[in-house]
Protein backbone atom coordinates (compact mmCIF):
# COMPACT_ATOMS: atom_id res chain seq x y z
CA UNK A 1 0.00 0.00 0.00
CA UNK A 2 0.90 3.34 -1.26
CA UNK A 3 1.45 6.89 1.03
CA UNK A 4 -1.08 7.96 -0.77
CA UNK A 5 -3.61 4.38 0.01
CA UNK A 6 -2.40 4.68 3.40
CA UNK A 7 -4.03 8.28 3.93
CA UNK A 8 -6.93 7.68 1.59
CA UNK A 9 -7.93 4.30 4.24
CA UNK A 10 -8.08 6.33 6.68
CA UNK A 11 -10.07 9.47 5.63
CA UNK A 12 -12.26 6.75 4.49
CA UNK A 13 -12.43 5.09 7.93
CA UNK A 14 -12.66 8.18 10.04
CA UNK A 15 -15.58 10.33 7.44
CA UNK A 16 -15.90 7.97 4.94
CA UNK A 17 -20.01 8.02 6.12
CA UNK A 18 -20.01 11.92 6.27
CA UNK A 19 -19.04 12.30 2.93
CA UNK A 20 -21.20 10.03 1.52
CA UNK A 21 -24.08 11.38 3.56
CA UNK A 22 -23.32 14.86 2.98
CA UNK A 23 -22.94 14.07 -0.54
CA UNK A 24 -26.32 12.18 -0.85
CA UNK A 25 -28.43 14.74 0.85
CA UNK A 26 -27.13 17.51 -0.70
CA UNK A 27 -27.46 16.22 -4.21
CA UNK A 28 -30.53 14.23 -3.00
CA UNK A 29 -29.73 11.54 -5.29
CA UNK A 30 -27.98 8.41 -4.05
CA UNK A 31 -26.29 6.98 -6.90
CA UNK A 32 -25.15 10.43 -8.01
CA UNK A 33 -23.06 10.55 -4.36
CA UNK A 34 -21.85 7.32 -4.99
CA UNK A 35 -20.37 8.22 -8.16
CA UNK A 36 -18.73 11.20 -6.81
CA UNK A 37 -17.18 9.39 -4.26
CA UNK A 38 -15.61 6.51 -6.16
CA UNK A 39 -14.50 9.35 -8.33
CA UNK A 40 -13.47 11.45 -5.73
CA UNK A 41 -11.00 8.56 -4.17
CA UNK A 42 -9.88 7.30 -7.56
CA UNK A 43 -8.92 11.52 -7.82
CA UNK A 44 -7.82 11.02 -4.13
CA UNK A 45 -4.47 8.35 -5.02
CA UNK A 46 -3.96 9.67 -8.41
CA UNK A 47 -3.25 13.54 -6.66
CA UNK A 48 -2.25 12.39 -3.13
CA UNK A 49 1.12 10.26 -4.99
CA UNK A 50 1.75 13.05 -7.56
CA UNK A 51 1.45 16.26 -4.66
CA UNK A 52 1.90 14.67 -1.34
CA UNK A 53 -1.69 14.01 0.91
CA UNK A 54 -3.76 17.56 1.58
CA UNK A 55 -3.69 18.98 5.01
CA UNK A 56 -7.30 17.53 5.38
CA UNK A 57 -7.90 14.38 3.17
CA UNK A 58 -11.85 14.24 4.16
CA UNK A 59 -12.25 17.87 3.24
CA UNK A 60 -10.67 17.50 0.34
CA UNK A 61 -12.70 13.67 -0.67
CA UNK A 62 -15.98 16.11 -0.41
CA UNK A 63 -14.94 18.72 -2.02
CA UNK A 64 -13.64 16.83 -5.05
CA UNK A 65 -17.02 14.34 -4.87
CA UNK A 66 -19.03 17.91 -4.11
CA UNK A 67 -17.62 19.20 -8.24
CA UNK A 68 -18.24 15.97 -9.01
CA UNK A 69 -21.66 15.33 -8.52
CA UNK A 70 -22.69 19.44 -9.42
CA UNK A 71 -20.47 18.15 -13.06
CA UNK A 72 -22.77 15.00 -13.38
CA UNK A 73 -26.17 16.76 -12.09
CA UNK A 74 -24.82 19.97 -14.92
CA UNK A 75 -24.44 17.23 -17.57
CA UNK A 76 -27.73 14.72 -16.85
CA UNK A 77 -29.52 18.40 -17.28
CA UNK A 78 -27.85 18.98 -20.71
CA UNK A 79 -28.80 15.74 -21.70
CA UNK A 80 -32.14 16.01 -20.96
CA UNK A 81 -31.98 18.76 -23.15
CA UNK A 82 -30.40 16.76 -25.79
CA UNK A 83 -27.78 18.86 -26.59
CA UNK A 84 -24.32 17.39 -26.57
CA UNK A 85 -22.83 16.40 -23.30
CA UNK A 86 -20.06 19.64 -22.03
CA UNK A 87 -16.39 18.78 -21.93
CA UNK A 88 -16.00 17.81 -18.58
CA UNK A 89 -14.30 21.42 -16.72
CA UNK A 90 -10.65 20.81 -15.75
CA UNK A 91 -10.73 20.38 -11.63
CA UNK A 92 -9.84 23.92 -10.09
CA UNK A 93 -6.88 23.33 -7.64
CA UNK A 94 -8.04 26.81 -6.33
CA UNK A 95 -11.58 25.86 -5.72
CA UNK A 96 -10.89 22.94 -4.27
CA UNK A 97 -8.46 24.83 -1.91
CA UNK A 98 -11.06 27.05 -1.01
CA UNK A 99 -14.15 24.23 -0.55
CA UNK A 100 -11.31 22.37 2.29
CA UNK A 101 -12.28 24.94 4.57
CA UNK A 102 -15.87 24.16 4.98
CA UNK A 103 -16.61 21.85 7.50
CA UNK A 104 -18.43 18.81 6.27
CA UNK A 105 -21.86 18.68 7.20
CA UNK A 106 -23.05 15.90 9.39
CA UNK A 107 -26.03 14.13 7.42
CA UNK A 108 -25.70 10.46 8.98
CA UNK A 109 -28.90 10.86 10.37
CA UNK A 110 -31.26 12.27 7.31
CA UNK A 111 -29.76 9.58 5.00
CA UNK A 112 -30.57 6.67 7.87
CA UNK A 113 -33.84 8.45 7.77
CA UNK A 114 -34.07 7.71 3.71
CA UNK A 115 -32.32 4.92 4.03
CA UNK A 116 -34.87 3.25 6.17
CA UNK A 117 -38.32 4.51 4.87
CA UNK A 118 -41.11 2.37 5.80
CA UNK A 119 -41.95 2.58 2.02
CA UNK A 120 -39.30 0.32 1.40
CA UNK A 121 -39.12 -3.43 1.70
CA UNK A 122 -37.23 -4.27 4.78
CA UNK A 123 -34.30 -6.06 2.76
CA UNK A 124 -33.97 -3.14 0.40
CA UNK A 125 -33.87 -1.26 3.13
CA UNK A 126 -31.14 -3.22 4.85
CA UNK A 127 -29.04 -3.32 1.95
CA UNK A 128 -29.32 0.31 1.29
CA UNK A 129 -28.24 1.10 4.71
CA UNK A 130 -25.12 -0.88 4.70
CA UNK A 131 -24.18 -0.01 0.86
CA UNK A 132 -24.82 3.45 1.31
CA UNK A 133 -23.78 4.82 4.99
CA UNK A 134 -21.58 2.47 6.03
CA UNK A 135 -20.19 1.91 2.08
CA UNK A 136 -19.99 -2.25 2.32
CA UNK A 137 -19.50 -3.34 -1.47
CA UNK A 138 -22.72 -4.88 -3.18
CA UNK A 139 -20.36 -8.38 -2.99
CA UNK A 140 -20.10 -8.47 0.22
CA UNK A 141 -23.49 -7.45 1.46
CA UNK A 142 -24.91 -9.95 -1.31
CA UNK A 143 -22.65 -12.76 0.10
CA UNK A 144 -24.60 -12.13 3.64
CA UNK A 145 -27.82 -12.83 2.34
CA UNK A 146 -26.83 -15.36 0.26
CA UNK A 147 -27.58 -14.31 -2.93
CA UNK A 148 -25.87 -13.12 -6.35
CA UNK A 149 -23.65 -10.05 -6.62
CA UNK A 150 -26.06 -9.22 -9.46
CA UNK A 151 -29.57 -9.60 -7.40
CA UNK A 152 -28.27 -7.47 -4.89
CA UNK A 153 -27.40 -4.99 -7.42
CA UNK A 154 -31.26 -5.39 -8.80
CA UNK A 155 -32.27 -5.36 -5.32
CA UNK A 156 -30.44 -1.87 -4.49
CA UNK A 157 -30.98 0.06 -7.88
CA UNK A 158 -34.72 -0.49 -7.79
CA UNK A 159 -34.75 0.78 -4.04
CA UNK A 160 -32.85 4.07 -5.33
CA UNK A 161 -35.09 4.52 -8.22
CA UNK A 162 -38.24 4.20 -5.91
CA UNK A 163 -36.79 6.76 -3.94
CA UNK A 164 -35.89 9.27 -6.63
CA UNK A 165 -39.18 8.64 -8.54
CA UNK A 166 -41.68 8.44 -5.75
CA UNK A 167 -40.15 11.16 -4.64
CA UNK A 168 -39.16 9.96 -0.51
CA UNK A 169 -38.48 12.66 1.23
CA UNK A 170 -34.70 13.85 2.52
CA UNK A 171 -35.18 14.93 5.86
CA UNK A 172 -35.83 13.70 9.20
CA UNK A 173 -39.29 13.05 10.17
CA UNK A 174 -41.72 15.20 11.91
CA UNK A 175 -43.65 14.57 14.77
CA UNK A 176 -46.27 12.78 12.94
CA UNK A 177 -44.18 10.17 11.67
CA UNK A 178 -41.78 10.01 14.09
CA UNK A 179 -42.85 6.60 15.93
CA UNK A 180 -43.50 4.80 12.73
CA UNK A 181 -39.96 5.94 11.04
CA UNK A 182 -37.76 5.37 14.09
CA UNK A 183 -39.25 1.67 14.39
CA UNK A 184 -38.48 0.94 10.69
CA UNK A 185 -34.93 2.50 11.60
CA UNK A 186 -34.80 -0.32 14.56
CA UNK A 187 -36.05 -2.85 12.75
CA UNK A 188 -33.72 -2.47 9.96
CA UNK A 189 -30.55 -2.47 12.04
CA UNK A 190 -31.91 -5.75 14.08
CA UNK A 191 -32.87 -7.69 10.69
CA UNK A 192 -29.57 -6.40 9.54
CA UNK A 193 -27.33 -7.48 12.54
CA UNK A 194 -29.43 -11.02 12.92
CA UNK A 195 -27.96 -11.68 9.40
CA UNK A 196 -24.18 -10.89 10.33
CA UNK A 197 -24.86 -13.26 13.55
CA UNK A 198 -25.99 -15.86 11.07
CA UNK A 199 -23.56 -15.35 9.14
CA UNK A 200 -20.80 -15.11 11.49
CA UNK A 201 -21.23 -18.79 12.44
CA UNK A 202 -19.93 -19.75 8.58
CA UNK A 203 -18.18 -17.16 6.83
CA UNK A 204 -15.26 -16.53 7.41
CA UNK A 205 -14.98 -12.95 6.77
CA UNK A 206 -17.95 -12.10 8.76
CA UNK A 207 -16.27 -10.03 11.20
CA UNK A 208 -16.55 -6.95 9.17
CA UNK A 209 -20.62 -6.94 8.66
CA UNK A 210 -21.50 -7.19 12.47
CA UNK A 211 -18.92 -4.72 13.16
CA UNK A 212 -20.54 -2.27 10.77
CA UNK A 213 -23.98 -3.28 12.34
CA UNK A 214 -22.53 -2.72 15.60
CA UNK A 215 -20.97 0.88 14.44
CA UNK A 216 -23.99 1.61 12.78
CA UNK A 217 -25.92 0.98 16.08
CA UNK A 218 -23.48 2.66 18.32
CA UNK A 219 -23.96 5.75 15.80
CA UNK A 220 -27.41 5.88 15.95
CA UNK A 221 -27.51 5.68 19.62
CA UNK A 222 -24.82 9.03 19.22
CA UNK A 223 -27.53 11.12 16.80
CA UNK A 224 -30.52 10.05 18.95
CA UNK A 225 -29.62 10.18 22.35
CA UNK A 226 -32.72 10.82 23.68
CA UNK A 227 -34.61 7.75 22.31
CA UNK A 228 -34.49 5.00 24.87
CA UNK A 229 -35.31 2.58 22.49
CA UNK A 230 -32.18 3.32 20.41
CA UNK A 231 -29.66 3.01 23.13
CA UNK A 232 -31.24 -0.53 24.09
CA UNK A 233 -30.95 -2.16 20.77
CA UNK A 234 -27.30 -0.82 20.67
CA UNK A 235 -26.67 -2.18 23.86
CA UNK A 236 -28.81 -5.34 22.61
CA UNK A 237 -26.62 -5.71 19.87
CA UNK A 238 -23.19 -5.41 22.07
CA UNK A 239 -24.60 -7.70 24.13
CA UNK A 240 -24.96 -10.17 21.84
CA UNK A 241 -21.96 -9.29 19.94
CA UNK A 242 -19.60 -9.72 23.14
CA UNK A 243 -20.30 -13.18 22.89
CA UNK A 244 -19.00 -13.80 19.97
CA UNK A 245 -15.66 -15.10 20.96
CA UNK A 246 -17.05 -17.83 22.77
CA UNK A 247 -19.96 -18.75 20.25
CA UNK A 248 -18.16 -21.84 19.23
CA UNK A 249 -15.89 -24.70 20.14
CA UNK A 250 -12.61 -25.04 18.31
CA UNK A 251 -14.39 -28.09 16.19
CA UNK A 252 -16.94 -25.24 14.80
CA UNK A 253 -19.85 -26.61 17.66
CA UNK A 254 -22.15 -24.23 18.83
CA UNK A 255 -21.82 -24.02 22.65
CA UNK A 256 -25.29 -22.41 24.01
CA UNK A 257 -24.96 -19.72 25.87
CA UNK A 258 -25.44 -20.58 29.69
CA UNK A 259 -22.47 -23.40 29.25
CA UNK A 260 -19.64 -20.64 27.31
CA UNK A 261 -16.77 -19.78 28.98
CA UNK A 262 -17.25 -16.34 30.02
CA UNK A 263 -13.82 -15.60 30.57
CA UNK A 264 -13.48 -15.29 26.54
CA UNK A 265 -16.66 -12.79 26.55
CA UNK A 266 -15.66 -9.29 25.80
CA UNK A 267 -15.79 -7.06 28.54
CA UNK A 268 -15.51 -3.37 26.38
CA UNK A 269 -18.79 -4.24 24.79
CA UNK A 270 -20.46 -5.35 27.90
CA UNK A 271 -19.37 -2.27 30.00
CA UNK A 272 -20.78 -0.66 26.66
CA UNK A 273 -23.61 -1.72 27.13
CA UNK A 274 -24.07 -1.43 31.00
CA UNK A 275 -23.75 2.69 30.42
CA UNK A 276 -25.92 2.25 27.31
CA UNK A 277 -28.93 0.74 29.41
CA UNK A 278 -28.50 2.85 32.09
CA UNK A 279 -29.01 6.15 29.85
CA UNK A 280 -32.07 4.08 28.53
CA UNK A 281 -33.35 3.70 31.66
CA UNK A 282 -32.50 7.29 33.52
CA UNK A 283 -35.36 8.08 30.06
CA UNK A 284 -37.81 6.47 31.91
CA UNK A 285 -39.68 4.95 29.05
CA UNK A 286 -39.39 0.98 28.51
CA UNK A 287 -40.03 -0.57 25.10
CA UNK A 288 -38.68 -3.89 23.37
CA UNK A 289 -35.20 -2.98 22.70
CA UNK A 290 -34.20 -2.41 26.36
CA UNK A 291 -35.99 -5.59 27.54
CA UNK A 292 -34.04 -7.95 25.33
CA UNK A 293 -30.67 -6.09 26.29
CA UNK A 294 -31.98 -6.61 29.93
CA UNK A 295 -31.98 -9.81 29.74
CA UNK A 296 -28.79 -10.34 27.49
CA UNK A 297 -27.27 -7.92 30.19
CA UNK A 298 -28.79 -10.78 33.36
CA UNK A 299 -27.21 -13.34 31.15
CA UNK A 300 -23.69 -11.21 30.97
CA UNK A 301 -23.62 -11.01 34.81
CA UNK A 302 -22.91 -14.53 34.94
CA UNK A 303 -19.63 -13.38 34.41
CA UNK A 304 -18.93 -11.60 37.71
CA UNK A 305 -21.32 -13.62 39.61
CA UNK A 306 -20.92 -16.94 38.65
CA UNK A 307 -24.60 -17.77 38.60
CA UNK A 308 -27.31 -16.32 36.00
CA UNK A 309 -30.30 -14.88 37.56
CA UNK A 310 -33.07 -17.69 36.07
CA UNK A 311 -36.02 -15.97 37.91
CA UNK A 312 -34.93 -12.12 36.58
CA UNK A 313 -34.84 -13.68 32.78
CA UNK A 314 -38.56 -15.07 33.32
CA UNK A 315 -39.91 -11.83 34.62
CA UNK A 316 -38.22 -9.93 31.75
CA UNK A 317 -39.49 -12.37 29.11
CA UNK A 318 -42.70 -12.04 30.66
CA UNK A 319 -42.93 -8.32 29.94
CA UNK A 320 -41.62 -8.73 26.33
CA UNK A 321 -44.24 -11.20 25.49
CA UNK A 322 -46.55 -7.99 26.73
CA UNK A 323 -45.24 -5.54 24.45
CA UNK A 324 -43.85 -8.01 21.75
CA UNK A 325 -45.26 -11.49 21.65
CA UNK A 326 -43.28 -14.05 19.64
CA UNK A 327 -42.49 -17.43 19.59
CA UNK A 328 -39.18 -16.96 20.25
CA UNK A 329 -39.84 -15.44 23.21
CA UNK A 330 -41.72 -17.94 24.51
CA UNK A 331 -39.58 -21.01 23.93
CA UNK A 332 -36.77 -19.21 25.54
CA UNK A 333 -38.90 -17.85 27.96
CA UNK A 334 -39.48 -22.23 28.54
CA UNK A 335 -36.18 -22.51 28.82
CA UNK A 336 -35.65 -19.84 31.47
CA UNK A 337 -38.40 -21.10 33.37
CA UNK A 338 -37.15 -24.89 33.35
CA UNK A 339 -34.32 -23.31 35.56
CA UNK A 340 -35.79 -21.01 37.89
CA UNK A 341 -38.50 -23.41 38.08
CA UNK A 342 -37.83 -27.23 37.27
CA UNK A 343 -38.13 -28.93 33.60
CA UNK A 344 -41.73 -29.75 33.92
CA UNK A 345 -42.89 -26.14 34.32
CA UNK A 346 -40.48 -25.96 31.47
CA UNK A 347 -42.27 -28.51 29.15
CA UNK A 348 -45.66 -27.17 29.79
CA UNK A 349 -44.80 -23.66 28.98
CA UNK A 350 -43.16 -25.04 25.91
CA UNK A 351 -46.20 -27.00 25.01
CA UNK A 352 -48.43 -23.79 25.04
CA UNK A 353 -45.93 -21.81 22.49
CA UNK A 354 -47.80 -20.45 19.10
CA UNK A 355 -45.46 -21.88 16.73
CA UNK A 356 -45.58 -19.72 13.21
CA UNK A 357 -46.03 -23.43 11.70
CA UNK A 358 -46.48 -26.44 13.30
CA UNK A 359 -45.09 -26.70 16.57
CA UNK A 360 -43.79 -30.19 16.04
CA UNK A 361 -41.91 -29.18 12.56
CA UNK A 362 -40.55 -25.69 14.10
CA UNK A 363 -36.71 -26.02 15.08
CA UNK A 364 -36.58 -23.65 18.23
CA UNK A 365 -39.46 -25.84 19.78
CA UNK A 366 -37.55 -29.30 19.27
CA UNK A 367 -34.20 -27.87 20.13
CA UNK A 368 -35.81 -26.47 22.98
CA UNK A 369 -38.17 -29.74 23.86
CA UNK A 370 -34.42 -31.50 23.62
CA UNK A 371 -32.82 -29.89 26.17
CA UNK A 372 -35.97 -29.72 28.60
CA UNK A 373 -36.49 -33.64 28.29
CA UNK A 374 -33.03 -34.87 28.92
CA UNK A 375 -32.96 -32.21 31.83
CA UNK A 376 -35.91 -34.27 33.02
CA UNK A 377 -34.15 -37.05 32.81
CA UNK A 378 -36.45 -38.42 29.55
CA UNK A 379 -33.75 -39.64 27.66
CA UNK A 380 -35.82 -41.26 24.83
CA UNK A 381 -38.15 -38.24 24.56
CA UNK A 382 -35.04 -36.19 24.12
CA UNK A 383 -33.48 -38.27 21.78
CA UNK A 384 -36.49 -38.57 19.79
CA UNK A 385 -36.59 -34.38 19.84
CA UNK A 386 -33.30 -34.60 19.02
CA UNK A 387 -33.80 -36.61 15.57
CA UNK A 388 -36.79 -34.18 14.91
CA UNK A 389 -34.50 -30.68 14.91
CA UNK A 390 -31.75 -32.58 13.12
CA UNK A 391 -34.22 -33.33 10.18
CA UNK A 392 -34.89 -29.34 10.01
CA UNK A 393 -32.00 -28.02 8.77
CA UNK A 394 -30.40 -26.69 11.28
CA UNK A 395 -27.18 -24.22 10.40
CA UNK A 396 -23.76 -26.48 10.65
CA UNK A 397 -22.81 -25.22 14.10
CA UNK A 398 -26.03 -25.86 15.40
CA UNK A 399 -26.42 -29.35 13.75
CA UNK A 400 -22.90 -30.59 14.95
CA UNK A 401 -24.37 -29.61 18.38
CA UNK A 402 -27.48 -31.47 18.26
CA UNK A 403 -25.54 -34.44 17.45
CA UNK A 404 -23.37 -34.41 19.49
CA UNK A 405 -26.21 -34.16 22.33
CA UNK A 406 -27.94 -37.33 20.71
CA UNK A 407 -24.55 -39.49 20.79
CA UNK A 408 -24.39 -38.17 24.90
CA UNK A 409 -27.48 -39.48 24.92
CA UNK A 410 -26.91 -43.10 23.24
CA UNK A 411 -24.06 -43.75 25.70
CA UNK B 1 -45.57 16.32 -7.96
CA UNK B 2 -49.23 14.92 -8.69
CA UNK B 3 -49.80 11.35 -6.85
CA UNK B 4 -53.00 8.88 -7.50
CA UNK B 5 -54.04 7.25 -4.15
CA UNK B 6 -56.21 4.15 -5.23
CA UNK B 7 -58.85 3.10 -3.00
CA UNK B 8 -59.27 -0.71 -2.82
CA UNK B 9 -62.01 -2.47 -0.26
CA UNK B 10 -64.22 -5.47 -0.09
CA UNK B 11 -67.37 -4.42 -1.43
CA UNK B 12 -69.46 -6.87 0.75
CA UNK B 13 -70.07 -3.78 3.37
CA UNK B 14 -73.84 -3.13 2.32
CA UNK B 15 -74.72 -0.94 6.29
CA UNK B 16 -76.49 2.32 4.67
CA UNK B 17 -75.38 4.14 8.35
CA UNK B 18 -71.66 2.90 7.97
CA UNK B 19 -71.74 4.00 4.27
CA UNK B 20 -73.29 6.96 5.21
CA UNK B 21 -70.67 7.40 7.41
CA UNK B 22 -68.11 7.14 5.09
CA UNK B 23 -69.40 9.44 2.24
CA UNK B 24 -69.28 12.38 5.28
CA UNK B 25 -65.86 11.34 5.96
CA UNK B 26 -65.06 11.29 2.53
CA UNK B 27 -66.48 14.90 2.13
CA UNK B 28 -64.62 16.36 5.11
CA UNK B 29 -61.27 14.67 3.45
CA UNK B 30 -62.10 16.51 0.11
CA UNK B 31 -62.58 19.97 1.91
CA UNK B 32 -59.46 19.52 3.75
CA UNK B 33 -57.71 19.01 0.47
CA UNK B 34 -59.05 22.00 -1.43
CA UNK B 35 -58.17 23.93 1.36
CA UNK B 36 -54.58 22.75 1.68
CA UNK B 37 -54.76 22.89 -2.38
CA UNK B 38 -53.71 19.51 -2.67
CA UNK B 39 -56.66 18.45 -4.10
CA UNK B 40 -56.23 17.58 -8.12
CA UNK B 41 -59.27 14.70 -8.74
CA UNK B 42 -60.95 12.32 -6.87
CA UNK B 43 -63.82 10.17 -7.67
CA UNK B 44 -66.24 7.30 -6.37
CA UNK B 45 -66.22 4.33 -8.25
CA UNK B 46 -69.38 2.22 -9.19
CA UNK B 47 -69.28 -1.62 -8.09
CA UNK B 48 -66.82 -3.71 -10.09
CA UNK B 49 -69.54 -6.10 -11.25
CA UNK B 50 -70.87 -2.50 -13.69
CA UNK B 51 -67.02 -2.97 -14.65
CA UNK B 52 -65.23 -3.89 -18.68
CA UNK B 53 -62.13 -4.75 -19.28
CA UNK B 54 -60.75 -4.33 -22.73
CA UNK B 55 -58.24 -6.91 -23.34
CA UNK B 56 -55.47 -6.76 -25.81
CA UNK B 57 -53.67 -10.22 -26.87
CA UNK B 58 -51.25 -10.09 -29.41
CA UNK B 59 -52.94 -7.37 -30.83
CA UNK B 60 -56.59 -8.76 -31.04
CA UNK B 61 -59.04 -6.89 -28.28
CA UNK B 62 -61.49 -8.69 -27.20
CA UNK B 63 -63.92 -7.52 -24.27
CA UNK B 64 -64.47 -9.02 -21.02
CA UNK B 65 -67.56 -8.29 -18.19
CA UNK B 66 -65.80 -7.51 -15.23
CA UNK B 67 -62.55 -5.74 -13.59
CA UNK B 68 -59.37 -6.36 -14.66
CA UNK B 69 -58.25 -8.54 -11.85
CA UNK B 70 -60.92 -10.56 -9.50
CA UNK B 71 -59.71 -10.34 -5.97
CA UNK B 72 -61.78 -9.59 -2.78
CA UNK B 73 -60.67 -6.30 -2.38
CA UNK B 74 -61.41 -4.03 -5.65
CA UNK B 75 -60.80 -0.60 -6.95
CA UNK B 76 -63.67 1.42 -5.31
CA UNK B 77 -62.39 5.42 -5.96
CA UNK B 78 -59.71 7.30 -6.07
CA UNK B 79 -57.80 10.85 -5.25
CA UNK B 80 -55.35 12.20 -7.22
CA UNK B 81 -53.43 14.56 -4.87
CA UNK B 82 -51.09 17.28 -5.56
CA UNK B 83 -47.83 16.57 -3.13
CA UNK B 84 -44.53 17.51 -2.72
CA UNK B 85 -42.83 14.20 -1.78
CA UNK B 86 -44.19 10.69 -1.15
CA UNK B 87 -44.59 11.08 3.02
CA UNK B 88 -47.06 14.04 2.08
CA UNK B 89 -48.98 11.46 -0.04
CA UNK B 90 -48.33 8.99 2.34
CA UNK B 91 -49.76 11.12 4.93
CA UNK B 92 -53.19 12.28 2.72
CA UNK B 93 -53.52 8.34 2.28
CA UNK B 94 -53.48 7.86 5.58
CA UNK B 95 -56.55 10.09 6.29
CA UNK B 96 -58.74 8.18 3.48
CA UNK B 97 -61.55 6.59 5.36
CA UNK B 98 -63.19 3.37 4.42
CA UNK B 99 -64.24 0.97 7.13
CA UNK B 100 -62.36 -1.30 9.28
CA UNK B 101 -60.13 -3.09 5.91
CA UNK B 102 -58.93 -1.41 3.20
CA UNK B 103 -56.09 -0.45 1.09
CA UNK B 104 -54.83 2.52 -0.23
CA UNK B 105 -52.04 2.41 -3.25
CA UNK B 106 -49.70 5.85 -3.55
CA UNK B 107 -48.57 5.78 -7.48
CA UNK B 108 -46.67 8.62 -8.02
CA UNK B 109 -47.77 9.94 -11.26
CA UNK B 110 -45.70 10.91 -14.48
CA UNK B 111 -45.23 14.65 -15.03
CA UNK B 112 -45.27 15.78 -18.39
CA UNK B 113 -42.30 17.89 -19.53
Amino acid sequence: MTDAERVLAGAVATAGDRIRAALAIRFRDLDMAEEAFAFASLRAVEAWRRDGPPRDPAAWLYAVGRRRAFDLGRRAKVRQEAQHDAPEPEPDPEAVLMAAFEPIPDERLRLIFVCCHPALAPEARIALTLRTLVGLSVGRIARAWLTTEIAMGQRLTRAKRKIREARIRFEIPGPEAWGERLEAVLATLEIAYAQAYEDAAGATDAADLAAETLRLSGLLAELLPDEPEVLGLAALIRLTESRRPARLDGAGVMIPLSEQDTRLWDDRLIAEAAGLLRRAAELGRSGPYQLMAAIHATHAARRDTGETAWGDIVALYDLLLIVRPSPVAQVNRAVALAEAQDAEAGLQALAAVAAPERLADWLPYQAARAGLCAMAGRSREASEALRHALALSPAPAERLFLERRLAALRT
Amino acid sequence: MQYLLLIYGDEGQKDPAILQEITAAHMRLGAEMAEAGAMAGGNRLKPSETATTVRTVGGVQSLHDGPYAETREQLAGYYMVEAPDLDAAIAWAKKIPGGPDYAIEVRPVWSMP
